[in-house]
C-alpha cells in the first residue's frame, strides 16, 4: 500500500525536519511544508479523535471536560516534557514516576517545617539532583540509560515508603491548593505552568546552544563531539530537567488532592514515555519536538478520558491506549518512512 | 607431503569480476594456488586484494569469472559452501566470538550443524591441533577469547581453520597487530601448514613479509591481476613496486623544491607525536598557505596523527606548536577556538549529524566555538551566503532537512565549509575524497587549493598517491606510526612514495646499525637503493660532519648531486676516493636472508682517515643485512 509515490518521497523526507526553528519555508511551498510537518499530522490526529470523540459523546466538548482534560494533562504533561529532553539523546528515563513519588514525600515531610516556597524548592532541587546522578551515570561513565534508570526507579520507590512509612502524609497547607486554582486569564495556574513549560522548552530546544546540541547529540554523538560541542554535559542535562520537572509534577498533584502518596506517580513514566512517542520522537534520538510531545499528551488523556464518558470499563482503557500508541507510530512510520536508519 | 616435481593445483579462478554500486573492485583478477605453496597476494591500497580474498572464500559472490576447486567448476553460493569444502580465511579483523571459550571458537562452524556439540571430543581435537602445530602452550582451551591477544587470537582463528581440515587458507594481512617475535612465529606455522600440503595464500602489503615467506606471487592492481605466479625468490622489491604501481621508473628526479614555503611562517609544528598505540614518532611542519600531505599504508597511523594533533585522541609524548605557542588540547572545542579544523574520514559517522538541516550542519562547528546560551547563527548569515556562493548551492537548499540527500562530494564540500566558516589557521582533512566520484574530486582539490591560497595551512591524508602527490606540494610519509620522510612532491612520485610507506620492519635495527657503523669508524654510513644512475637514500647516519654525503633520508638524487658520485657509480665493495680527493666511499650491495636484494649499504669516511679493510668490513655489513628478513 504505497501511501505516496516515489517522486513525492524525496521531497518529503526533504522538509522533514523536526523541531527546527530555522526551517520556515517560502510561501510557495507553504502548504507542502505544513503538511509535512510532523506536529502539523500529530494535530490533525487529534483533531480527529476529539470530533470522534465528541460524536460518540455529548459531554465531551463541553466547557467543564474540556477544563478537565487540560487539568489531567499536567502531571503526565510536565514529565513529558524532561522525557522528550531524554528521549531526544537517544536515552530514556525510567525514574520519573518515582522520582515525582519521592520528591512529592520530601514536600510533605519538609513542607511544615520550611513552608511552601522553600519547601517546594527542596523538592524541585532534590529532583534535579536524583537525574544529575543518572546523568553522570549515563554520560559520563557510558552506563545504558535503561539499567541506570531503572535502578533509579526501584531506589526511589523505595525511598518513598521508607521516608513516609507506608502511608500518605496530609498535612499540605491548603495556599498549595489556592495556588494551583488560581485563574491566571481564566485558566487555572496549573495549566498556566504547563503551557509556560512548554514555551520554555520550546524555546530552549530550539534557539539555543544546549537545545541543539541535545538534537545533535542524538543525532550523531560523534560528529558533535568532533565538531566541539560538549556532548558529555548537555547528554546529563536532559535527566537533571527530567528530574526536577517530576518534582514540579508531584508538587502540582499534592496541590490538587492536597496529600502525597508513597504511590503517586507509580507508571507515570511509561504515560510520558508514550506521550513523547505518539509526540514523534525516535526513540534512538536526534528527532521529535516539543509541541508533538504536547499534541502526544493531549491525545493520550482525550482518548482515557473519552473513554470514561462512553463508559468503557478502565480494564479495557489500557488496551485502548497501547493500541494507540502502536498505531499512531506505525503510521508515522509509514508515512515518514526514510532510507536512513 | 608429496615435494618436488609440479605441485598440485588445489585453486584457480579467472577473470573475476565484481562491482559495489559504482566501483569496480574487482575487473580481471586470476589467482592460481597449489598444495605446498604459500602465494602471496599483492597490491597497493584499494587494488582489490580483500575482495579477491573473499571471493576465494565465498563471502563474495564475483559478478563474473571462472573458478575451479580441486580440477572441477566451482561455484560458491555462500560461506558454508566454502567452509565445507575446505576452504578458511584467517582475518585481520578476527571473526571470533569474544564471549566464548577457545575450544567453542575453534569449533564455531561445527555448533552451527544440527545436534548437540561434544564438548569433550572438540578439546581433544583442539589440543591435537594445537600440538601439531607447536603452540599447544600458547592458549589456554577454556578461557574466553575475549582476554586473549592479537596474536592468540590469531592463532584460534588458525586452528579454527584447520579444525575444519581446511586445504586453503587465505591469511589477510595477518601481521597487522602482531609484534617481530609474534610474526616469526605466524611464519613458522604457516611453514608447517604448507609443509603438510596445504595451499595457503597470504594477503599483504609488508614486502619484506612476502619476500620472507612466500613462494609465487600475484600482483593486483586497479582490480586486474597484473602479475601472475612469478616465483618470489625470482623478484626484487623494485620490480614488486614497479608492478603494485604499474609505471615504468620515472625521470622526475631533476626537480628541485620550490623553497619559497619556508619563507613563509610556520603555523603548526608537530614534534615527536606520539600516541599509543598507533603514532610513535611523528614530526612535521605546515607553513602558512601550504598544502602538506601525509602519505603512508592504511594502518600507519595517519588518521590517529590528525586526531591526536586535534585533541580527539591522547598524547603520550612530544609537542604540537600553533604559531609558536605550545599547544595541547584536551578536547575539540580547544583546537575549534585555537583555528584548526578537522574533516574526519568516515562522513556518515564522523561529520553528518542527519537530523539537522544542512543550515545547522554547516553551523554545527560554530556552535561547538561558540560561547554563550544562545546560537548567535545570526552573526555567520553573511559568511554563510559567502560560502553557499562558493559551493554553487542555491539558498533553499539550506533548509534541506538532509544532508543525505547530496551526493557524497556535496557532503563533503558542505563539510569542509562548516570549517572554513571559523576561518581556521590549519585544516586537517582525512581522506577527503573518500566515496566522491571522480567529477567531484577535481572540484574538492580547488576548494583545497583556494583554501591554501587564503592563507590556510591544509594537511591532508589520502591513501590515492596519485592524489597526494598532484595536490600536495610537500609530503611527510608515515610508516609504522612514525614519519621517515618529508619530500617535495616535485621530486616524489608513487612508486617511491609507495616504498617508503613499506612498513620496514627492520628499519629500527637497521638504523642502530648505520649510527654504530658512521660512529666506530667516524664517517656517514647508508642505506638505499641504486638505480639508473640513481640514488635512493632510505636512511643515512653521519657521526662526522666532514663525511656526510650530501644527501639526506629519503632523498632520491643523481649521483652527480651528492658528494660521492664516483663511489656510487662504482659500487664495488672497496672504498673508491673521489676525484676532488674529497670523500673515501665503500659501497656494499646486501641482501636479506633469503638472498633477496635490499639495495646497498655504504660507509662514508673523510679523506683524512685510515680505511678499514675493505673485505673484512663488507662482510660485517652483508651479514647485518643477511641476518634479517
Amino acid at each position: 500500500m504505497p501511501l505516496m509515490t516515489d517522486k513525492e518521497r524525496p521531497a518529503m523526507a526533504a522538509n522533514e525536519t523536526i523541531g527546527t526553528a530555522y526551517a520556515s519555508p517560502p510561501p510557495r511551498q507553504a502548504l507542502r511544508w505544513l503538511t509535512a510537518r510532523l506536529e502539523v499530522r500529530m494535530l490533525l490526529l487529534a483533531v480527529l479523535i476529539a470530533v470522534t470523540l465528541s460524536l460518540a459523546s455529548p459531554y465531551f466538548l463541553t466547557t467543564i471536560n474540556v477544563l478537565n482534560l487540560l487539568d489531567q494533562s499536567v502531571v503526565v504533561g510536565i514529565v513529558a516534557i524532561g522525557m522528550t529532553f531524554v528521549i531526544l539523546t537517544g536515552g530514556i528515563d525510567l525514574s520519573v514516576g518515582a522520582v515525582a513519588g519521592l520528591t512529592g514525600i520530601i514536600f510533605g515531610l519538609v513542607v511544615p517545617d520550611l513552608g511552601l516556597p522553600v519547601g517546594a524548592l527542596v523538592a524541585i532541587v532534590a529532583g534535579g539532583l536524583i537525574g544529575l546522578v543518572s546523568g553522570v551515570l549515563i554520560s559520563y561513565f557510558g552506563l545504558a540509560a535503561f539499567v541506570v534508570t531503572l535502578g533509579m526507579m526501584s531506589i526511589g520507590r523505595s525511598l518513598c515508603y521508607i521516608f513516609s512509612g507506608g502511608i500518605s502524609i496530609s498535612n499540605i497547607p491548603e495556599s498549595l491548593s489556592d495556588f494551583v486554582y488560581t485563574k491566571v486569564a481564566f485558566i487555572p495556574m496549573n495549566v498556566f505552568v504547563l503551557l509556560v513549560l512548554y514555551l520554555l522548552a520550546y524555546l530552549y530546544l530550539g534557539y539555543t546552544k544546549g537545545g541543539r546540541t541535545i538534537y545533535a547529540i542524538g543525532s550523531n554523538a560523534e560528529a558533535a563531539r568532533t565538531a566541539g560541542l560538549n556532548v558529555v554535559g548537555y547528554a546529563i542535562l536532559p535527566y537533571v530537567v527530567s528530574g526536577a520537572l517530576s518534582a514540579v509534577s508531584a508538587l502540582l498533584l499534592a496541590g490538587k488532592i492536597l496529600s502525597v502518596d508513597p504511590l503517586a506517580g507509580n507508571l507515570l513514566e511509561l504515560d510520558a514515555i508514550a506521550a513523547v512517542v505518539i509526540g514523534g520522537a525516535s526513540l534512538f534520538g536526534g528527532r521529535g519536538s516539543i509541541i508533538g510531545t504536547l499534541i502526544g499528551v493531549f491525545i493520550m488523556v482525550m482518548i482515557r478520558n473519552g473513554l470514561n464518558l462512553m463508559g468503557v470499563s478502565p480494564f479495557w482503557q489500557g488496551s485502548a491506549i497501547g493500541a494507540i500508541i502502536i498505531a499512531a507510530v506505525l503510521v508515522e512510520r509509514l508515512v515518514s518512512r526514510r532510507g536512513a536508519r | 607431503m608429496q615435494a618436488t616435481a609440479a605441485k598440485e593445483t588445489l585453486f584457480t579462478a579467472s577473470g573475476v569480476e565484481k562491482s559495489f554500486g559504482r566501483t569496480r573492485a574487482l575487473a580481471d583478477a586470476s589467482i592460481t594456488l597449489r598444495r605446498g605453496e604459500i602465494h602471496a597476494l599483492l597490491g597497493a591500497n584499494g587494488a582489490g586484494k580483500s575482495t579477491l580474498s573473499r571471493v576465494i572464500c565465498g563471502q563474495i559472490r564475483p559478478d563474473a569469472g571462472d573458478i575451479a576447486y580441486r580440477g572441477k567448476p566451482f561455484s560458491i553460493r555462500r560461506a558454508r559452501d566454502a567452509i565445507d569444502a575446505g576452504i578458511s580465511l584467517v582475518m585481520q579483523e578476527t571473526s571470533l566470538a569474544p564471549d566464548l571459550s577457545v575450544v567453542e571458537n575453534i569449533f564455531l562452524p561445527e555448533l552451527g550443524r544440527p545436534g548437540l556439540p561434544r564438548f569433550g571430543e572438540m578439546r581433544r581435537k583442539a589440543e591435537d591441533i594445537l600440538s601439531r602445530l607447536g603452540q599447544r602452550a600458547q592458549l589456554p582451551l577454556d578461557g574466553d577469547v575475549r582476554a586473549l591477544s592479537a596474536a592468540q587470537r590469531q592463532l584460534v582463528e588458525i586452528a579454527k581453520a584447520l579444525a575444519q581440515d581446511a586445504d586453503l587458507i587465505i591469511f589477510d594481512e595477518p601481521t597487522a597487530s602482531l609484534s617481530p617475535g609474534e610474526v616469526e612465529r605466524l611464519f613458522d606455522i604457516m611453514v608447517k601448514l604448507r609443509d603438510e600440503g596445504r595451499a595457503l595464500a597470504f594477503v599483504s602489503h609488508r614486502l619484506e613479509e612476502v619476500f620472507a615467506v612466500t613462494d609465487k606471487v600475484t600482483v593486483l592492481r586497479e582490480g586486474r591481476t597484473v602479475a601472475a605466479d612469478v616465483a618470489t625468490a625470482k623478484l626484487t622489491q623494485t620490480e614488486l613496486i614497479r608492478h603494485m604501481v604499474g609505471r615504468e621508473l620515472s625521470q622526475i628526479y631533476t626537480e628541485r623544491a620550490p623553497s619559497e614555503h619556508a619563507e613563509r611562517p610556520v603555523v603548526l609544528e608537530v614534534e615527536k607525536l606520539k600516541s599509543a598505540p598507533l603514532v610513535r614518532d611523528v614530526s612535521l611542519s605546515l607553513h602558512r598557505g601550504e598544502i602538506v600531505g601525509l602519505g603512508g599504508l592504511v594502518g600507519a597511523g595517519r588518521s590517529e596523527t590528525l586526531e591526536a594533533i586535534f585533541g580527539l585522541r591522547r598524547r603520550d609524548g612530544g609537542s604540537v606548536r600553533l604559531n609558536g605557542k605550545p599547544f595541547a588540547p584536551r578536547k575539540p572545542a580547544q583546537s575549534i577556538r585555537a583555528g584548526i579544523g578537522f574533516v574526519p574520514e568516515d562522513r556518515r559517522r564522523q561529520s553528518i549529524v542527519p537530523d539537522l538541516s544542512v543550515r545547522e550542519n554547516l553551523l554545527l562547528a560554530h556552535l561547538g566555538a561558540h560561547r554563550g546560551f544562545g546560537l548567535a547563527y545570526r552573526r555567520r548569515d553573511e559568511k554563510v551566503s559567502e560560502l553557499l556562493a562558493m559551493l554553487g548551492l542555491p539558498a533553499d537548499r539550506l533548509l534541506d532537512a538532509s544532508m543525505l540527500n547530496f551526493s557524497g562530494g556535496m557532503q563533503q564540500k558542505i563539510i569542509i565549509a562548516r570549517w572554513l566558516m571559523l576561518d581556521p589557521k590549519v585544516i586537517l582533512l582525512d581522506e577527503p575524497t573518500k566515496g566522491v566520484d571522480i567529477g567531484t574530486r577535481s572540484s574538492i582539490y580547488a576548494m583545497l587549493r583556494a583554501i591554501a591560497d587564503r592563507g590556510v595551512a591544509v594537511l591532508i591524508v589520502s591513501s590515492d598517491f596519485d592524489e597526494l602527490l598532484g595536490i600536495c606540494e610537500r609530503v611527510v610519509v608515515i610508516s609504522d606510526g612514525m614519519s621517515i620522510a618529508d619530500m617535495p612532491s616535485a621530486v616524489l612520485d608513487e612508486e617511491k612514495l609507495t616504498l617508503l610507506a613499506a612498513p620496514r620492519t627492520s628499519m629500527e635495527r637497521n638504523v642502530r646499525f648505520l649510527r654504530d657503523l658512521a660512529a666506530t669508524y667516524r664517517g656517514a654510513a647508508f642505506w638505499g637503493l641504486i638505480e639508473d644512475e640513481k640514488l635512493f637514500c632510505l636512511k643515512v647516519a653521519v657521526a662526522d660532519q666532514r663525511a656526510a654525503p650530501g644527501f639526506g633520508d629519503g632523498a632520491a638524487v643523481d649521483f652527480g648531486e651528492t658528494l660521492i658520485p664516483a663511489a656510487l657509480a662504482a659500487a664495488k665493495s672497496q672504498f673508491v676516493a673521489e676525484a676532488d680527493g674529497g670523500l673515501n666511499t665503500l659501497i656494499v650491495d646486501v641482501a636479506g636472508s633469503r638472498g633477496h636484494a635490499m639495495g646497498a649499504a655504504g660507509l662514508v669516511l673523510p679523506h683524512d682517515t685510515e680505511p678499514p679493510d675493505a673485505g673484512q668490513l663488507a662482510a660485517v655489513i652483508k651479514a647485518h643485512y643477511a641476518a634479517q628478513d
